[in-house]
């Protein structure tokens, strides 16, 4: 009953997150914490109340050895105290460990889920962030928020009680300055917030403005601005300091609120002491026994205010957390039931359409791709190509029409079956920090070395094998070795050779990006990879539609032109003729 | 623990400022000790003024000292910390304003002007933690650290006055728990603490692989293996922390458990020292409470010095920067012929460049193409001066550019992949080419780069703010403004290093255009990766392992060169 009331209590004055108590096992872990702070007070109680008793006895002129059993007394009380602490930190680290499990594990499955078209809208820079230093700040909230609050909710007022039965009228002034130093503190960190707040804009603007000239370092550079700067810097940072001081100056006024309010009271409480000793109305070992537990009541409460900003990181970071686990997820995943894409078999999009915050608005998409057709995707950047594209992957869903596959109608192709059926080529496809080997055996990591070694001959990797310190086992992505461009894309292609399964290709503009003579060759390794694969290729470069037998020409959303390449270009009026024209303006005379 | 004696024996980043510093870090731990004194103070005297009072003493005069003290000793302990925070904090401002200024001087000093965003922008975000990384060495372990021995001194001090046997006693006791334990444990953490940054570098690659591999996770159907591999990891991470968690845990007890031996033969002895003296009887209260808020700091100066490995590399890393020189440059040629005399440079035993020859007279256009890798970004670094050529020797107007390096702004303007504009107003931005420039240079040449329709669309015409690296324009438009600081710069060469890569076919033509337009009587060396805006110079050079394998005329190549001609077709299908 007294756990539940204090919990309750905990949770009304959101001291403690509601969200705390979707976690599994925290029931049990929170009434253990209860039973092991209330023992925790009891310790504190005979610490303070023996010591007090000691040194009576002393003052009374007994010997030490006489107060030898109580000095006994005074040490367990004191040892399990400690011991206490010990054991109250070792159980919530183990619980933190646990929850911050489940959490993770919570967060990648719906990473997993909603796919990286989502994230790259919020930033991937914030998803990697709430991965790793997210659920770290969140573990440290779990550990130290719990037990300042339990200690809060239960030990001042074990303590208070005492004093209330030694004598009541410090009890109640012990009460009633309680909710005072609370006021204030709230108070003036209000005051505190609201003054970070107003100069937030101002803090922002000069942290810019720091990473700024140290982004823009080698333009400054090229200016010949950069020695010149250093004296910029420092007024950047000396405004920093000054805004910083003026928002700490009230922040550390809270905290002095508290302190000077804790403090004085402890030190008015020995002076009324003091009068009530001379004039008779109480002895010594009552006020001794007040003086030394005074400290102890307001000793949660100080607790709790140290580290009251950093758990305010913890909570941010655990809203994140749960942010992501509470997203919606895409409905009817598996629907479709496709064994494998064959020659017979057939894809259609009837009537697609599709908007969705700035990406390119799609409308009237009708498409019908058979067998191991060759279908290129063309346009200008911005007509929708890539999106279309991201529509086949089931990487975005479409707001209307209907996908059919081999038949069976599905509302899109986020289907479970349909990503074991192709590969997705990328702009840049991304390279772990792994091996070189584990890179390319990603799709099919047990894959043996021999097949490995040919797919890397298909693909042009062996000059770069050749080139690297430890062949295939050399550290790439990322901290290890950084590939080039070029290089990037046959890891991709030897990715997809080796996994001969999947029959669909979709390739985004794979080569855009790379120099004209690395392209010649890629595009040599590649037109054999295409045969015996549906393929989608969106691309402005239109070199490629001589490896096409089919062509689809958008233009603002719409899919203006169908039909084989060399009919359209064929055709002086044609709409592709029209895109060759808007590309490829200024021609060598 | 000698590596850390080592690093601040040659350390010129931490001990110079605290030297020129001094009377603010005086302040700053003299206020800690204070703050300190004054909560022990306070409890000495409540103890000692109940103790008295219960003696009934006739005359509230006796008692009226140690009620003033109390009562000013609970005003004075608040108002010390006040003062001590806001004391230390804008010193470590201060002195984090001033690191700040000689780091940049320093990394300024070596930053390339070629491709150097993605170097230098990782090595300062990680400079720029490291200075947070000092503010906490100071608060949380030098003044901490300060204050406790200055309260070391005092204590001892303090009970040398009353009975110096038992002062030793205490001396010892306090030693271990000042000195030898905090010692102890920042050997005993030093290898936990390494391998919990080298877990938590992991863990972000780890984060950073899931997150933006995510893609190929979920298509190749591993996710199991995914969350696996992460949880490793994090576990791990997790098994590390704890273990340093315990370790401060006990270590805190064994400190509480000195406290209490502390606390007992304090009683023994006050018992003993003051026993059957009316007067002296009340000090055994006021001793023995003043104990615990004394010892209380102690505690913070053990995590603070076991905190301390965290700081190593951070020190490491800011002494290997260099130290700023000042060099003189030669006088700016008025001839600007570039030349390559049989240049040659090699990165880790691989030769880049070989034997290179290339004259470039004043006004000619050239282009650059070749592999990734084949030494086109070398080139144009060797030609800025930011790395040396291992033989031979590249010259402007007969002078070597390493002796022209200060004033090189006034010889070679560059415009790269995506030019940086800094978070300020378009006049501010385009007038960084020439900060003397009037307002109606700085109009003319934005108006020659093009951008005069999107001025007058403008609100704010030419005082509209870039936002943080140009965000609020396009690609198109981001390089269009740079090409006016260019115009600005007036500087004879212009090296193009892939300015129209992130572009569209469209911009890219366009923007082009522009560029040749209106930088017609300078020297360009541009840097491309296709054919695109081919027609605009003079001569084009193949590059391949470091060497020149086909050059000439584009219009000549066209109807001479197969590769040439495959080339092209390639981008005009």
């Amino acid at each position: 009953m007294l756990n539940r009331l204090i919990l309750q209590h905990a949770i009304n004055n959101k001291m403690i997150d509601k969200r705390l108590f979707a976690v599994p096992g925290i029931i049990k872990i929170l009434v253990t914490l209860v039973v092991l702070t209330g023992l925790q007070a009891f310790t504190i109680l005979f610490q303070g109340i023996f010591l007090a008793k000691i040194i009576v006895a002393l003052w009374e002129g007994t010997d030490f050895i006489s107060v030898v059993s109580q000095v006994v007394v005074f040490a367990i009380a004191f040892l399990l105290r400690q011991l206490l602490v010990v054991f109250k930190n070792s159980l919530m680290a183990h619980f933190s460990d646990q929850a911050v499990e489940s959490y993770r594990v919570q967060l990648l499955a719906k990473y997993a889920e909603i796919g990286p078209s989502v994230i790259t809208k919020s930033g991937t820079g914030n998803a990697v962030t709430t991965l790793g230093v997210g659920l770290d700040n969140v573990k440290n909230y779990f550990q130290l928020l719990l037990i300042k609050v339990f200690d809060l909710g239960i030990i001042p007022w074990l303590i208070l009680l005492y004093i209330f039965f030694l004598k009541w009228e410090q009890g109640l002034f012990l009460l009633l300055i309680f909710p005072v130093v609370i006021l204030f503190f709230i108070i003036l960190g209000l005051a505190a917030q609201s003054k970070a707040d107003a100069e937030f804009a101002n803090f922002k603007n000069l942290n810019n403005r720091f990473v700024d000239a140290l982004r823009g370092l080698p333009t400054l550079k090229q200016l010949g601005l950069s020695q010149s700067y250093g004296a910029e810097i420092y007024n950047i940072s000396e405004d920093y300091r000054k805004t910083t001081m003026r928002t700490l100056r009230i922040a550390i006024t809270s905290t002095f609120a508290l302190d000077f309010f804790t403090t004085l009271s402890i030190a008015i409480v020995a002076v009324f002491l003091g009068f009530d000793l001379m004039n008779g109305k109480m002895t010594l070992l009552p006020a001794l026994s007040i003086l030394v537990l005074a400290p102890e009541y307001f000793l949660p409460l100080r607790n709790f205010a140290d580290d009251y900003h950093a758990t305010l990181n913890g909570k941010n970071a655990l809203t994140d957390v749960l942010t992501v686990i509470d997203m919606p997820s895409v409905p009817d995943q598996e629907l479709l039931t496709l064994p494998s894409w064959q020659q017979d078999s057939e894809l259609n999009l009837a009537d697609v359409a599709f908007s969705y915050d700035t990406l390119p608005t799609l409308t009237n998409i009708n498409v019908t791709a058979k067998g191991y057709q060759k279908i290129a995707i063309v346009g200008e950047s911005g007509s929708g190509k890539s999106t279309l594209l991201k529509l086949l992957g089931g990487f975005l869903q479409p707001n209307a029409g209907s996908v059919i596959v081999n038949g069976q109608s599905l509302p899109h192709l986020t289907q479970k079956s349909w990503q074991q059926q192709f590969f997705y080529m990328p702009q840049s496809p991304y390279i772990f920090h792994a091996s070189l080997r584990d890179n390319i055996k990603f799709y099919t990591p047990n894959t043996d070395d021999v097949t490995v070694e040919s797919a890397i001959t298909r693909a042009g990797l062996s000059p770069l094998v050749d080139d690297l310190p430890d062949g295939l086992d050399t550290i790439i992505g990322e901290s290890g070795r950084q590939l080039s461009g070029g290089q990037a894309q046959r890891v991709a292609l030897a990715r997809m050779l080796l996994d001969s399964k999947r029959k669909v290709l979709l390739f985004d503009e794979p080569t855009a990006h790379l120099d004209i003579e690395t392209e010649v060759e890629l595009k040599q390794t590649m037109a054999p990879i295409l045969a015996n694969h549906l393929v989608f290729f969106a691309t402005h470069r239109l070199h490629w539609l001589d490896q096409m037998d089919f062509v689809l020409v958008m233009a603002n959303g719409e899919i203006v032109e169908t039909g084989e390449p060399k009919a359209l270009l064929a055709d002086e009026n044609s709409a592709l003729n029209h895109l060759r024209h808007e590309l490829y303006r200024g021609k060598l005379a | 623990m000698k590596k850390i004696q080592k690093l601040l024996q040659n350390d010129h980043w931490i001990m110079p400022f605290l030297r020129q510093q001094k009377s603010g870090l005086f302040w700053s731990i003299f206020l800690s000790f204070m703050t300190t004194f004054a909560a022990g103070a306070l409890m000495f005297v409540s103890g000692f003024l109940i103790s008295r009072s219960a003696q009934h003493p006739e005359n509230i005069l006796i008692i009226y000292v140690p009620i003033v003290l109390t009562r000013a000793f609970g005003i004075a302990r608040p108002v010390f910390r006040y003062a001590q925070r806001l004391v230390s904090h804008n010193w470590v401002l201060r002195i984090v304003s001033k690191t700040r200024r000689r780091l940049y001087e320093s990394v300024a000093s070596t930053a390339g002007s070629i491709r150097g965003r993605m170097q230098t922008g990782d090595i300062l975000s990680l400079l720029a933690d490291d200075l947070d990384r000092l503010q906490n060495l100071y608060l949380r372990t030098l003044f901490p650290l300060g204050a406790g021995i200055m309260l070391y001194i005092f204590v001892s001090i303090g009970f040398g006055v009353v009975n110096w046997r038992f002062m030793l006693w205490w001396f010892f006791i306090l030693a271990i728990i000042l000195i030898v334990i905090p010692l102890l444990s920042l050997k005993w953490n030093y290898n936990g603490v390494r391998r919990q940054k080298a877990l938590q570098n992991q863990l972000y690659t780890e984060a950073t692989d899931a997150i933006l591999g995510l893609q190929d996770w979920v298509l190749s159907g591993r996710q199991a293996d995914l969350v696996s591999r992460q949880g490793k990891v994090m576990s791990e991470l997790a098994d590390v922390k704890n273990k340093g968690m315990k370790f401060g845990w006990w270590r805190d007890f064994i400190i509480q458990m000195l406290v209490l031996l502390l606390t007992i033969t304090t009683l023994i002895w006050a018992g003993n020292q003051f026993a059957n003296d009316r007067d002296l009887v009340n000090y055994i209260a006021a001793f023995t409470l003043a104990i615990f808020p004394l010892v209380d700091s102690f505690v913070g100066v053990n995590q603070g010095v076991s905190e301390a490995s965290f700081y190593e590399d951070s020190i490491t890393r800011l002494n290997q920067l260099p130290v700023v020189k000042k060099i003189e440059s030669a006088p700016i040629p008025t001839n600007t012929t570039v030349k390559f005399d049989k240049v040659t440079f090699a990165y880790d035993d691989k030769t880049i460049i070989d034997h290179l020859d290339l004259t470039i007279p004043t006004g000619e256009k050239i282009a650059l193409l070749g592999r990734s890798g084949a030494g086109k970004t070398t080139i144009l670094k060797l030609l800025a001066g930011d790395i040396k050529p291992y033989q031979g020797e590249v010259t402007i107007g007969g002078q070597s550019v390493s002796q022209l390096q200060p004033k090189m702004s006034e010889l070679v303007a560059v415009l790269d992949q995506q030019a940086y504009l800094f978070d300020s107003t378009i006049l501010n931005n385009v007038r960084m080419g020439n900060i003397h420039a009037s307002d109606e240079a700085v109009a003319a040449a934005i108006k020659q780069a093009g951008l005069q329709p999107l001025i007058d669309a403008l609100p704010e015409g030419y005082h509209t703010q870039m936002r943080e690296a140009g965000a609020r324009f396009s690609g198109g438009e981001q390089q269009r403004f740079a090409l006016a600081r260019i115009l600005l710069q007036a500087a004879p060469i212009v090296v193009l290093d892939e300015p129209t890569v992130s572009l569209d076919p469209k911009t890219e033509h366009d923007v082009l255009t522009q560029i040749f337009s209106v930088l017609q009587d300078r020297t360009i060396i541009w840097v491309t990766h296709h054919l695109t805006g081919i027609e605009n110079v003079d001569k084009v050079y193949f590059l391949e392992a470091g060497k020149f394998v086909l050059s000439g005329k584009p219009s000549l190549l066209r109807d001479e060169s197969e590769r040439f001609k495959q080339l092209l077709l390639m981008d005009q299908y």
